[in-house]
Parts: C-alpha cells; structure tokens; sequence
C-alpha cells in the first residue's frame, strides 16, 4: 500500500534526520553556537568513507576512521575557531558567519576534490532489498533505522548515566555556575563537539550509502534537524529525535495530497509559522 | 643568381604569406563541467575537443588553428549569460556551443542581439526550435521523439501512462510534449510528478506514480537516471519504464536494475576506428553526447572553411548564414537543416544484460 | 570595454544590495539570509510587469516592485522582533529555502526552473537604455541615489537611533524610543533598496531564474558586508566591488575550469572565516 510504504521511507528518513538533530542539539544546548558547519562535517564523513570503501577497506573499518577523523576535525573547528573568537569576546553574529564561513569551505573543498558529480558507494548489498508484507526495504535502510536507534539510546545513556554526560548537561544549564565550579566549561565543549561530529558521521555515511553522495547535499537536512530540534524543545534529546521522525514522515505522507516537490517548502512554512505562535517548542524543557 | 634571388623572394613572399595566415580562430563552449550535469558536459567538451585536435593536426582550417574556450555553468542558465558575455565582449567569440535547455533558452535572445552563433547539438526543449534565428539545433527537439514513442508504446498495448518529468526547461518541455502526444496516439495519462535536478531519492515520486496502476512510466529527466533505476527496482516496480535519448547513459545502461527500460534513440554512429583513438585519448567510450558534438564541431569547421575560402570575415552572422546556405553537412550522419533544426532517424532501444539495443528503426 | 562596464554595472547593483545587507544586518543587527530572496521577488516583479499584456514602463515597475519588497521585508523580519535571535537565524533560513522553493516550482508566475528570458530592456522617459555604457549610467546614477540616501538616513536623528539600539536595546527602550518602529523602518528601507537592485539586475541581464536568489547569494551577500566593512556606507562600496573582481581575478590564474566555481565559493569562505578571526569590522567598517 502506498501510505505504508511512504511511512516506512519517512521513518528511515527521519531515523537519520534524528540522528544529526541530536547532535546538533547536544552542540547548541552546551555552547550556544549555532554550528551551520556541523552539515560540512556531516558531508565530510560520508565521502571519506567512499574514498576508504573505494580503496579496498572493509566497510566497518571505512566506518570507524572517518569518525576518527570526523572527531578531531570537529575539536579543531571548535578548538582553533570558536574558543578564540569566544576569547575575543565575538558577538554570536560573529561566530555564525565563521562557522557559515567553515561551512562553505569544507563543501567546496569536497567539490574540488571529488568533483560535485553523484558518487556511488561501491557496495555490491547496498540495494538488495528485504521485503516486509507490503512493504519493501533495502539492507541500507533497514541498518539506517537500526543504527539511529542505537545512536539516540546511546546518547541519552551516556547523558543520563557517566560523569561525562553529566558534567555536560551540567554546563549547559548554567555555562558560568559552571566556570566558577571548576566544571571548565571550555574543555566541555570540546568533549562535546567531538561526541557531536562522531554521531553525525552515521547518518553521514548511512544516507549516502542509500541515495548517493553530492557535496552540497548537508545543507537542507540540518535545518530541518535544526527544526525538529526548536520544534522538540532545546535541550530535550527525545525531543529532538521524535521531531526529526515526525517531520520526515509528514514530509512523506503529504505527496498523498500535494505534489512532491513543494514538500519541502511547506515543511519550512509551517516551521515559520510555528515561530511566530509557539517558538519555545513541544517538548521545551525548563529554562 | 636571378633564379636563387628569385626563389628566395618567393620562398620570403609565401613565408609572409603564412605568417598572416597562422591566427588562432576561437570559439567558445559553455557547458556544464561540474555539477549533477558534468557527465554529460564533459562528454561534450571532449567531443568537441576531439574535432578540434584533428583539425589543427593537419594543419587547422586554411592554416589558422583552432581554439575552443569552454566555460562551466554548472547546467545554471545565469552563469551562463555571464560566460556567454564574457566569450562575446572579451574573446569576440563568433560561434558558442552550448548544451542544456535552461541555459540554452537564456542565452538565446542575446545570441539574436549580439549575432553569435549559437550551436546546440544535445538540448532537445521544443521552445529551442524558435528560440532564436541564431540557434542552431543539430538534433531535432524531444517533441519529435517523444510522438514516435507514444506511437509505439500504444501499438505495444501500454495505454495507461504516468509521467515523470523534472523540473526544468528539458523536463517540463517532455512533459507537455506526454500530454500532448500519449493521448493522441491513443494512450492516457493517469498522474504526473517532478522532480528536481540533481534529486536522488525517486522514492517518493516513484511510489506515487505507482499508486496510479499505470502500464508505463514516461520519463523525462536528464540526471539521476542510475538512481532512479535502482530505486525503482527496489521497489519492485513492474511497469514498463519509457524515455528518450536522454536515457542513453552508460553506467544506467551496464547496470542490471534498467533490465526493460525503452526508450526512442536519436541515431548517430561513429566508425570504430574513430571510437578507437576517442577512448585512447579520453579514457572512455565514445557515447551519445560525444559523437553529437564531434558532429556538430565538424560541421561549424566545414562552415569556418567555406567563410574563409570566400575571404570573408569570421563574424557570428557570415558563420549563421553561410552554415545555412551550405544546409548539407556530412558530420558522424548526414545533416540537412532545412530550418535551424536538423532531422534525424530515431530509433527504438531495449535495455538488456548490460547492453542498449536497438529493436526498431523510424525514419 | 565592454567587459569592464558590465562588472562596474553588477559592482553597483550590488553595491544597493549590500546597502540593504548592511542596514538589516550591520544596523539594525537583524541576521538574515534572505535577503537573495527579497532581490529575486523585486527581479521577477519588475520583469513580470515589463513583459505583461498591458506593459508598464520602467520606473512605475520599479516603484511597484520596490513597495512590495518593502512590504515583504518587514513580514519576513516581523519573526525576528519576537524571536530570540539564534531561533530566528533558522526562520531566515527557513525563509530563503520556501522562497528558493515558491521561485522554482511555481512555474505560473516565475517561470519554475526555467527562468523568465527576454527581459526587455528598460526605457526612461523614452529613452531606451539599449548599451552597457548607457546601463553603466543608468546604474552609477541608481547607486548614487542610493549611497546617498544611506548616508542622509544615517545622518538623521533615525539614524543614531539606530545605532543607538545597536549599541544598548535595553538602554533605547528603556528611555522611551519605539526600538520595533526602528527596527522596522530600517527592514524596510532595506527592502527598498533590495527591490529596486532587482529590477535593475532583471532588466540588464535579460534573463532571472530561481538560481540567481538562492541560498549561495544571501551568502555572498553577507560575505560582502562582512568583508567590506559593516555598518558604514564606504563597506557597501567596497565589499561588491571587490568580492566581484575576485571570479575574474580567478580567471587571470591558471585553475582549471572544472574547479572555478567551487574555488570562488572556498575562497568566500576563507574570507568569511579569516575577517571573523582577525578583522571582525571589515576592510572600512565598524564592529559587527
């Protein structure tokens, strides 16, 4: 049945999509810098696993290096970037239009170097398909579902449950309570960037696998993230995650009733909509 | 002594002679180099290229080489108005070659106001047909495949058709042209949806069209094509799938998931020595796109030779008019424009094991 | 020749582009990356009244077109007035993507993907600006009256208002001032600037399509301000000027074609990146 089928793909969709909005809200919530590069790092990842898979790597070590380099890519942006431009006391404009700046320079220098054509992942089970009823999946996107799951449960176990985690939410609750109990905020955000772009590499990887790789392709799906995480109340990883799923699937759902290519605006002009009347989000935790 | 100073003078008149003739005539090339498009563009420039390169290695037209400035528009039609007034104002280019509707269409009322000869040998919107006196079309526009096409699938019992069109001037040409053709052949036509260019998730549109039931898929987009395939047998799709020579691309050709696609061939061909010494050079084989643009760049040489025998200057309007006065040109096929559009035989292909083949030929 | 006064023509259309950037963004501190989008709805306005049935001549289509984006202007920074301002950095996002989204696929009355082409050039008072000198004319004089507008503006009681809002809102309000009307106004005006940038651009290139006014511009817009100097009107000079010079400088050095355009949006970013580092007010301007 067609709905059924349109609600699965919004579910892989949105799986990923939850994924990049947890850690960009896991960003935001602790520093308060809108990371726009964080869809570079998300591009990123994707094409480093390709060049691996591409020079003979088994996929799971492709994996695994990208997010090590993906990580320490991240904790350099913040590191070298954002921390001086916090030392010099930068207004937010300011730190938006460096990482816009990063942002551009990382797509490009993809598009220099792996030329903006569409890349395959040369996976020969990539498209092999496991039929569900009436529904029908790939192996990619039944991993892509899986993984996301495991991503969100992780996070908020690692939240919730390690020192980490909560010397993290810590900091994000009270930045400068923080500073002055020697939670040293600064070393925080680091940590926190660097478990942000790890995460961010799953998605980065899983959705090229299934639909290809362009390097300008990060954009869109982080401000719809970004959405979902408003839309889910900052602050609240569930939040963020149900949002991401939510969105993805009306996305889906609407070509019922409309045609497919004004899904993506109606997307931001309900989002528009929402700010004016509810910005504070559906799920917004207590500020 | 009289016979040696002679000789000499005659040797020094014709050496002064050649000096004037070596110029370097350049035209220009505003393709898609990069972008969802640079397969495409690429193949083009490379066909042209390969004109050139064998013209100047026997000495270029009346001893003049030949250059050819190529400048990438990403398939974008304002990049290439700033290329196209680059190539006119600093280069004084007389002859463009140009591929893509969208950016074709742009630059066309400046091709009229500027008089440069506009040469499209691979965009196929119908509006190309009278965009501008200065266009030349070495192929014919998608309305004339596309009524071949419609033909055929009817007559093969497919009468319930659901379009599938991307959104730009290539794609929505196609798609009025289905409107148009598929039901006066006898057909119907049950849905429509776009898509974007360089959009690779089909999925939705795919499953939307599908819920329509219909017999055929008549597709008309120019990129994504390997993906679309992919998803639509993911899916597990079973209509048949129908397009035009737009689905002439290689990697959607070798790969297993097109097993079935049709579509109408505009049919060129190129002697297999020819094809030989392309993939030597380029590294890949001579397909579509590149056997199009050798052609037409044999056919703006043909026309350069004629001007330059007649002394004439080499401006945009003495290429327009000469080009249409010689009207018969041997590129890779015989060409004749009887207008700014060249007719040429259309095949049926069938995609099968990795191989395009052709099961019909219509004149 | 021709060449030189077709970047002197886009300089300047984009010099009342960066007058518009700078007052919403470098005054009024507004964040936004829509303003491509406002500039395409004053291109296609203008161009759907000069191709129309019963056509109208070129300033009452400018004017027009000006009036609306001046409307559209202040609905669109309407979200900002009430949203904190990292919330309205994804409305402005958001904006330019619906707008990207409306100029694509509403083929009825932009044209979709297709762009509108044959723009007819425009006629003042008669006289039909045909050449690229006489467009060069034609748009010194536009961006002249612009510049000096910006600088009477800024010269004006509004003016320190607005500098004084972006210096302490709090402060402002608190001793009596309208802060919104200021806001406001200066959105406005913006849009007016913006408006009129389009209809320039549409009728000089003949040819608009949804490309022109999409996510990279807003960018390249804000690059400008950022790179020419925020705030002040010698920034909304120098940024176009300079940042257009830079593809054609590109061309002097031997980088092959097929990387061209990604080179031209990374050094973009390289500048966006080093000004914030080192030089957040710019080549001649004031702190951001």
């Amino acid at each position: 049945m067609l709905a059924l089928q349109l609600l699965a793909t919004g579910v892989v969709t949105g799986c990923a999509l939850g994924v990049v909005a947890i850690s960009f809200a896991l960003v935001y919530a602790t520093t308060k810098i809108f990371h726009v590069a964080h869809a570079g790092i998300y591009t990123l990842a994707g094409y480093l696993a390709w060049s691996l898979v591409l020079w003979g790597a088994p996929l799971i070590v492709a994996v695994v290096v990208s997010i090590a380099i993906c990580t320490a890519f991240g904790a350099l942006i913040q590191s070298q970037l954002y921390a001086r431009l916090e030392r010099r006391r930068a207004t937010h404009l300011v730190v938006l239009i460096a990482s816009l700046g990063a942002l551009a320079v990382i797509q490009n220098v993809i598009a220099g170097v792996y030329t903006p054509n569409i890349l395959q992942f040369p996976l020969a089970w990539s498209g092999e398909v496991l039929p569900l009823g009436s529904v029908r999946l790939t192996y990619v996107q039944l991993l892509t579902i899986a993984v996301s799951l495991a991503a969100y449960v992780g996070t908020m176990w690692f939240a919730h449950h390690t020192i980490l985690g909560k010397r993290i939410r810590a900091v994000a609750s009270n930045p400068m309570l923080a500073d002055i109990t020697r939670l040293q905020p600064q070393s925080v955000y680091i940590y926190v960037i660097a478990i942000a772009s790890a995460l961010v590499c799953l998605p980065g990887i899983l959705v090229p696998m299934d639909l290809g790789l362009q390097p300008y392709n990060g954009v869109t799906p982080l401000l719809t993230a970004t959405i979902a995480m408003i839309a889910g109340g900052v602050g609240s990883i569930t939040g963020a995650f149900v949002l991401s799923v939510a969105i993805a699937v009306l996305q889906n759902l609407s070509l019922l009733v409309m045609p497919g290519e004004w899904s993506i605006g109606v997307t931001f002009f309900i989002f528009v909509i929402f700010m004016l009347f509810r910005p504070t989000g559906l799920f917004a935790a207590a500020r | 002594m009289r016979g040696t100073r002679f000789g000499m003078a005659a040797l020094a008149a014709s050496l002064l002679c050649g000096q004037a003739n070596a110029d370097t005539i350049k035209f220009g090339g505003i393709l898609p180099l990069t972008g969802p498009g640079a397969l495409i563009g690429t193949a083009e420039m490379h066909g042209i290229q390969f004109a050139v390169d064998q013209a100047n290695a026997k000495g270029g037209v009346h001893g003049n080489k030949i250059e050819v400035q190529f400048e990438d528009n990403q398939a974008k039609p304002d990049q290439s108005v700033l290329s196209f007034n680059k190539l006119t104002d600093l280069e004084h280019v007389s002859v463009i070659f140009t591929g893509y509707s969208g950016p074709t269409l742009a630059m066309a009322p400046l091709a009229t106001r500027k008089k440069v000869l506009l040469v499209n040998a691979g965009a196929q919107a119908d509006a190309l047909a009278k965009a501008s006196p200065y266009l030349i079309n070495t192929l014919p526009t998608i309305g004339d495949e596309i009524a071949v096409l419609s033909k055929w699938l009817v007559g093969e019992g497919k009468k319930q058709g659901a379009i599938m069109f991307e959104n730009d001037a290539a794609g929505m040409s196609g798609r009025d042209d289905y409107l148009r053709s598929f039901p006066d052949a006898g057909g119907k036509v049950l849905a429509q949806e776009a898509t974007q260019f360089g959009q690779t998730d089909f999925r939705p549109a795919l499953l939307k069209l599908a819920d329509a039931k219909p017999d055929v898929m008549l597709v008309a987009i120019t990129a994504g094509l390997l993906q679309m395939a992919q998803e639509y047998h993911q899916l597990g799709l079973k209509f048949t799938v129908a397009g035009t020579t737009f689905f002439a691309d290689p990697a959607t050709i070798a790969d297993p998931s097109s097993a079935g696609f049709v579509h109408t061939q505009l049919r060129i061909d190129a002697p297999p020595e020819l094809a030989a010494q392309f993939k030597a050079k380029y590294g890949v084989d001579m397909e579509f796109f590149a056997k199009q643009y050798y052609s037409a760049a044999q056919i703006v040489l043909t026309t350069l030779d004629k001007v330059l025998s007649e002394k004439q200057p080499v401006t945009g309007e003495n290429m327009h008019d000469t080009l249409l006065k010689i009207g018969k040109f041997q590129g890779l096929i015989p060409l004749e424009f009887k207008t700014n559009t060249a007719s040429v035989p259309i095949d049926i292909n069938v995609m099968r094991d990795g191989k395009d083949v052709a099961i019909k030929h219509i004149q | 020749m021709d060449f030189l006064y077709s970047y002197i023509v886009l300089a300047e259309i984009y010099v009342l582009l960066g007058l518009s950037t700078n007052l919403l963004v470098g005054i009024a501190g507004i964040f936004s990356v829509s303003q491509a989008a406002v500039f395409g709805v004053g291109a296609y306005l203008v161009a759907h009244f000069l191709m129309a049935q019963d056509a109208l001549p070129f300033v009452p289509s400018l004017a027009i077109a000006a009036a609306c984006c001046v409307a559209l202007n202040i609905l669109v920074t309407l979200p900002s007035l009430r949203v904190a301002g990292d919330y309205f950095v994804v409305t402005s996002f958001g904006i330019q993507l619906l707008a990207t989204a409306v100029f694509t696929n509403w083929t009825a009355g932009t044209g979709g993907a297709n762009g509108l082409p044959g723009i007819p050039p425009p006629d003042i008072l008669g006289l039909q600006i045909e050449s690229t000198q006489q467009y060069v004319v034609l748009c010194t004089v536009a961006a002249g009256l612009g510049c000096l507008c910006f600088f009477l503006v800024m010269r004006a009681p509004f003016g320190r208002l607005l500098r004084a809002i972006r210096e302490d809102e709090l402060a402002v309000a608190a001793a009596g001032k309208n802060v919104l009307r200021a806001k406001v106004s200066a959105a406005a005006l913006a849009g007016a600037f913006a408006g009129i940038a389009g209809g320039l651009y549409a009728t000089f290139l003949s040819f608009i399509d949804p490309s022109s006014f999409d996510l990279d511009a807003s960018i390249l817009l804000l690059t400008m301000v950022v790179v020419g100097g925020a705030r002040t009107l010698a920034g909304s000079i120098i940024g176009p000027f300079l940042l257009l010079a830079l593809p054609q400088v590109l061309t002097l050095i031997d980088i092959p074609t097929t990387i061209a355009a990604s080179a031209r949006q990374l050094i973009y970013g390289v500048l966006l990146i080093a000004f914030m580092l080192f030089r957040p007010q710019g080549l001649a301007g004031e702190r951001l």
